[in-house]
């Protein structure tokens, strides 16, 4: 059974007959809101029952549209939290992520920008390390980009792509080595997008980064998680009753080969490495639980077949 | 655009130079600073890295008096002033107090003003100068060319005088003939520094 990310957008009148076909079909509701009068879900179901989904909900005027970045996480990096990258491009781009599906969150540099200044600290790679993916906004001068980019993509080991000033060929001449993907002439300014050619180029950005996660999404596949980060976010949700007291606005957040609990690491991560998945198993045996380097949150990283022997 | 008589960005990097011609023009216009700038050069070149920008500047007198933006009616001892731009009401009032002490100033609602008892002629406080924006134009100019420069170009060397300006900022240190290329920046749009 393949799991397919879709978002469903209704009125919020009789919408659990939908939550409850979802959960039925052996789908996964990611996240829910609820905005006066609308539902939106983010959720994963089965390739061949969206059909069905779509023919249940259209008595109720629900929407179901297909958002291939529901259940990542993305890293969207700022070279600085001045006025000259804040709010544009950072935000509207952190925003426009957003609307598909994706966690985003921003992670600005503590000395990004400039040229021959520019760092990246050890705190900095971490946190961006945790994402599914980097989407590096750099400037407008190719001099600039393929100086710093070296020193800013150290340590990185999760696919980055690339938004610079100059188009996407020059970009892909000046960075060695290649990086996953690139979008060109989208650099540094000063206005807010909302002409059509703007738009345009936030869709590409998204283009970019799908194909960029449905490459790794493909990898993964090759040798598939031990389980679902959909299926164990609704088993803590289930057996942890204090991620229900968590106020931030998504307290579990689903990566693509992990999960993010917004639960403090030294009172809960003993509790849930010994949570029952099924059989006997527990979390602890098919994934790590570690650490965040984001306050003090604990990252749950999914272990692949090859390493536990066990798929549940 | 078109209340800039001269307006280049100079740059080895064409794309570079287009995308800052942008910039500058934004920033400008979101601070309002279009209309006091007669004249600009920015020069940049990532390799050095140095950002330029020389200009001239328009003369403005925008002394703002009360008559500017209040109706004065005298009417049985008392004059009620009717506000059209609450802009400047406030600095407005503290001039009035200071001056006529605030037993005699009154503001029964937000447009309105009233002087009791007052020995002022009428044309007297129409004008009574309230507000000078020019005293702040050279801090909005060198706000507006931070925003404009990339960012981590902190090393700064400002030169803002009544009529002409030039700021120069690098990540590294200036070097020497910095004067050099403000008075060659200077001299293409055919002024000297």
């Amino acid at each position: 059974m393949t799991l397919v990310p879709i978002t469903y957008k209704g009125g919020i009148y009789q919408h659990d007959i939908v939550t409850d076909l979802i959960e039925d079909l052996g789908g996964y509701i990611i996240q829910k809101h609820v905005i006066a009068a609308e539902v939106v879900l983010q959720c994963f179901v089965p390739r061949d029952d969206i059909k069905l989904i779509r023919q249940i909900s259209k008595p109720l005027f629900g929407e179901v549209t297909d958002t291939p970045l529901v259940g990542t996480e993305i890293a969207i990096v700022s070279m600085s939290l001045e006025i000259h990258h804040l709010p544009h491009p950072s935000c509207d781009i952190a925003e426009y992520v957003r609307r598909i599906g994706a966690k985003s969150n921003m992670v600005s540099l503590a000395r990004g920008p400039g040229k021959r200044i520019a760092g990246l600290n050890d705190e900095e790679r971490d946190v961006i390390n945790e994402h599914d993916i980097a989407v590096y906004l750099m400037g407008n001068f190719e001099t600039c980009i393929e100086y710093k980019m070296p020193t800013l993509r150290r340590g990185i080991e999760v696919p980055i792509v690339l938004c610079g000033g100059p188009d996407k060929e020059t970009l892909k001449k000046i960075i060695d080595p290649p990086v996953d993907g690139y979008v060109g002439n989208v650099g540094r300014f000063m206005r807010r997008t909302k002409e059509a050619d703007e738009i345009g180029k936030l869709d590409e950005i998204v283009d970019e980064i799908t194909r960029v996660l449905e490459k790794k999404r493909e990898e993964i596949q090759k040798d598939p998680l031990s389980v679902s980060p959909a299926r164990l976010m609704g088993l803590i949700k289930e057996k942890v009753p204090a991620i229900h007291g968590v106020t931030s606005p998504t307290p579990l957040t689903v990566q693509m080969a992990g999960l993010r609990v917004k639960l403090p690491y030294d009172m809960f991560a003993g509790d849930l490495r010994k949570i029952e998945i099924e059989d006997g198993i527990t979390l602890g045996d098919i994934s790590e639980v570690v650490p965040s380097r984001m306050r003090d949150y604990i990252l749950i990283k999914i272990l692949p077949f090859s390493e536990t022997n066990m798929v549940v | 655009m078109l209340a800039i008589e001269y307006f280049e960005v100079e740059c080895p990097e064409p794309v570079g130079a287009e995308y800052y011609r942008q910039i500058t023009n934004d920033v400008l216009l979101d601070h309002n600073l279009l209309r006091v700038i007669h004249k600009i050069h920015i020069y940049i070149d990532p390799k050095v890295p140095i950002f330029v920008a020389v200009g001239i500047l328009k003369k403005i007198t925008t002394r703002v008096r009360v008559g500017d933006f209040a109706n004065v009616n005298p009417l049985e001892g008392k004059i009620t002033l009717v506000i059209s731009d609450e802009t400047y009401l406030a600095p407005m009032l503290k001039i009035f107090w200071q001056k006529f002490g605030k037993d005699h100033v009154e503001q029964p609602d937000r447009f309105t003003v009233i002087l009791y008892d007052v020995k002022a002629e009428l044309k007297e406080i129409e004008e009574i100068i309230v507000a000078d924006p020019s005293e702040s134009l050279y801090k909005d100019l060198i706000y507006a060319f931070r925003c404009i420069a990339p960012e981590g170009f902190r090393l700064r060397s400002e030169k803002f005088s009544k009529e002409k300006f030039s700021f120069v900022a690098s990540e590294n240190t200036l070097t020497e003939n910095i004067d050099e290329i403000v008075r060659e920046k200077f001299a293409l749009m055919g002024e000297v520094p």
